[in-house]
């Protein structure tokens, strides 16, 4: 019941932002039902506690999706929002971003620190990443990963947060974002042009800002994080302020939202949703794919993988990197949440092939001879996402030519893992290998 | 120690079946059944060891035919089928041309289906007494080339030839049609007792018309009584 009360809420948050703030055409379907994939996984990511990339021309609305989401999300007027985010610049330094010494209490022989609003909000928008030097985006890797932020000998630690950033295309004031920077993005989304007719009524509606704007609430959110009270004192300040514009919302929109309480047990009920067999084994031999090198043991970015191996017409031959780890945990996070959000009880192939595109995009790096080939393809999609989708449609080809005899081999798998004097199942897929030498029989 | 592979503690494999795998298991069923029926026939048929075309032989083993079909499961399209195993040899120890086209007719005959096309074109052998005793209503067109005694004893059914036949043609038949469009041999409509025959090449010789007509390329070349 509670179940439904959630989910219900959750939907009528996402259709007042597509109907009343982000206006986009639909360009994803799952189980029949059209989304916009920069909405549906902006929201996928406040609602689970992720980290989003989004990409996308200037001025098409990558940050204000995310503003408006983390708003409604987490029950905070806009101009908090506004007032934590970060700007991506050459001239960004650690006092600005994570926190500064108290100068008054310094001159008195006392190291306190004052934590920006940046590290102390959940939602935390870094605007345009990647003007940030790659020398400086070291500085965010452990507060992205594990909300984690140190500075002097403090440190502050968020038990619930989520993470935009946004970055433009390649331009003369950008960079590039650093490898590992980049993986710990659970998701890379391109908020696209919405066409003429949104984009006309866009024009038309320039005062939905204020829909979410609290100037009051605002100012009493900026007192209560300037204070250096207990860190519980100061949470249950922040909540109190939060529900109090949880109900303004609910007073002048009619919109209900979700307090802390309620988003703890949403991400309860996602994280319960159990993945499927297929889902599962697909998953399994998608990472095999990403991961595995006939000659080198795995892929490794340093290392060519030569004309003439056996594997070429798997994606390990056409990729530089290895899948890391963060990989399918962002697959099964993000497709147990899409299956909460469309009600499904279980995560089916459909999720992880509808969430797979965007948590592979950007972690996959391929070869040069396969961007070529691929880059002038007909597609709506940027090229990496395109690249990233082509391969999830692939291998899904490819495991429903032998799910039976995959789903097989795994079994047979936990039975010998057991003791049982069993032959692993053969096949001409990488995943057989690789559960040989989990089986430490690899010839 | 933690099992990676947990998740598939419950899996039990299926064997998988295309639907190809069962098409071709129904039809090697149906295979098996009807050269079962064909070596019933032969088997009572081999008590003489040698097989002569006499009349009460032919209605001999068209009855024995009949009878061991009666139960069977087929459609016309097994027996196209059916005359290539009996072709092959793989699986008829015993091929006598004789019973084999008379059980081949009992099959056309009491197939479900009222038009019947059989294609022998690809056949190494002749087969004998096709057509036999087809009922009215019923119609045979066998694409290739045909043994003696095709259409003998017709009852009404119409039968087409692409291809030539052998000697006695249309023996002994009562009513009915048949065509060949190419050549036939001697004895062509002997005992012939009505119906046509009509050939559209040449006739290598006539048997003794009781009645009916015979037309080579379109002209008629029996008396009428």
């Amino acid at each position: 019941m509670e179940n439904g009360k959630y989910r219900h809420t959750v939907r009528e948050l996402y259709d007042f932002i597509r109907s009343r703030l982000y206006f986009n055409r639909p360009d994803l379907q799952v189980r029949g039902e059209q989304f916009n994939s920069t909405l549906l996984f902006t929201l996928l990511t406040a609602l689970t506690g992720g980290k989003a990339l989004i990409i996308g021309e200037p001025g098409l609305g990558k940050t204000t999706a995310a503003e408006y989401v983390g708003s409604l999300i987490y029950q905070l007027p806009v101009g908090t929002v506004w007032a934590g985010e970060v700007g991506g610049h050459p001239e960004q330094t650690e006092e600005k971003i994570i926190g500064r010494p108290d100068l008054g209490k310094l001159n008195q022989g006392q190291e306190e620190v004052i934590w920006s609003y940046f590290v102390q909000l959940p939602v935390k928008i870094v605007d345009e990443i990647n003007r940030l030097p790659e020398t400086k985006q070291s500085m965010i890797l452990d507060g992205v990963d594990r909300g984690n932020w140190e500075y002097l000998n403090e440190m502050i630690l968020n038990s619930e947060y989520c993470l935009f950033a946004t970055a433009n295309y390649q331009d003369q004031g950008t960079n590039t974002i650093i490898a590992p920077l980049l993986d710990r993005f659970d998701v890379m989304v391109e908020s696209r042009h919405p066409g003429p007719s949104y984009a006309f009524m866009i024009s038309q509606r320039q005062e939905k800002e204020e829909l979410l704007r609290h100037p009051d609430l605002e100012r009493k959110l900026q007192d209560a994080l300037k204070k250096r009270p207990t860190p519980e004192e100061k949470d249950s300040q922040i909540a109190a302020i939060a529900e109090a514009f949880g109900a303004h919302l609910e007073e002048s929109l009619q919109l209900p939202t979700l307090d802390h309480t309620s988003r703890t047990k949403v991400r309860e009920q996602i994280a319960s949703i159990d993945l499927d067999q297929d889902a599962n084994a697909y998953t399994r031999m998608l990472l095999a794919e990403l991961s595995f090198c006939d000659r080198h043991g795995q892929k490794r970015s340093n290392e060519v993988c030569e004309e003439g191996c056996h594997y070429t017409g798997y994606l390990c031959h056409r990729l530089r990197n290895c899948a890391s780890n963060r990989l399918p945990v962002s697959l099964s996070n993000y497709a147990k949440a899409l299956a909460w959000f469309t009600e499904a009880s279980t995560v089916g192939i459909e999720e992880m092939r509808a969430v797979g595109p965007y948590c592979l995009a950007h972690r996959a790096q391929w070869t040069d001879t396969h961007l070529s080939l691929l880059q002038k393809d007909r597609r709506n999609d940027p090229l990496q996402i395109h690249l990233a989708r082509e391969a999830m449609n692939e291998v899904f080809q490819r495991y429903s030519e032998q799910a039976e005899h995959v789903k097989e081999a795994l079994a047979t798998a936990y039975r010998i893992f057991q003791g049982e004097a069993l032959e692993p199942v053969a096949g001409d897929h990488p995943i057989y290998a690789e559960i040989q030498k989990d089986l430490n029989l690899e010839k | 120690m933690f099992n990676p592979f947990e998740d598939f503690k419950e899996f039990l494999s299926k064997v998988r079946t295309l639907p190809l795998d069962r098409l071709s298991a129904a039809h090697d069923q149906i295979m098996a059944e009807l050269t079962s029926g064909y070596g019933k026939l032969v088997e009572q048929e081999l008590k003489s060891l040698v097989w002569f075309v006499e009349h009460n032989r032919v209605v001999e083993a068209y009855e024995t035919a009949a009878e061991v079909i009666k139960n069977l499961s087929y459609d016309a399209h097994s027996i196209e089928d059916f005359c290539y195993v009996l072709d092959s040899g793989v699986d008829i120890p015993y091929l006598i041309s004789g019973p084999a086209g008379i059980y081949v007719a009992a099959l056309c005959n009491h197939v479900a289906e009222e038009k019947i096309v059989l294609r022998l074109g690809e056949m190494e052998r002749r087969l004998h007494f096709l057509g036999y005793r087809l009922p009215y209503g019923k119609s045979l067109r066998i694409e290739g080339d045909t043994g003696n005694f095709t259409g003998s004893a017709l009852q009404g059914g119409d039968i087409t030839v692409t291809g030539a036949t052998g000697d006695w043609t249309g023996a002994g038949m009562t009513e009915g049609k048949i065509s060949i469009h190419k050549n036939c041999g001697r004895n062509t409509g002997e005992w012939m007792q009505g119906g046509e025959i009509w050939v559209g090449s040449r006739i290598r010789g006539l048997g003794r018309i009781t009645s009916g007509q015979i037309y080579q390329a379109g002209e008629a070349i029996t008396e009428q009584a």
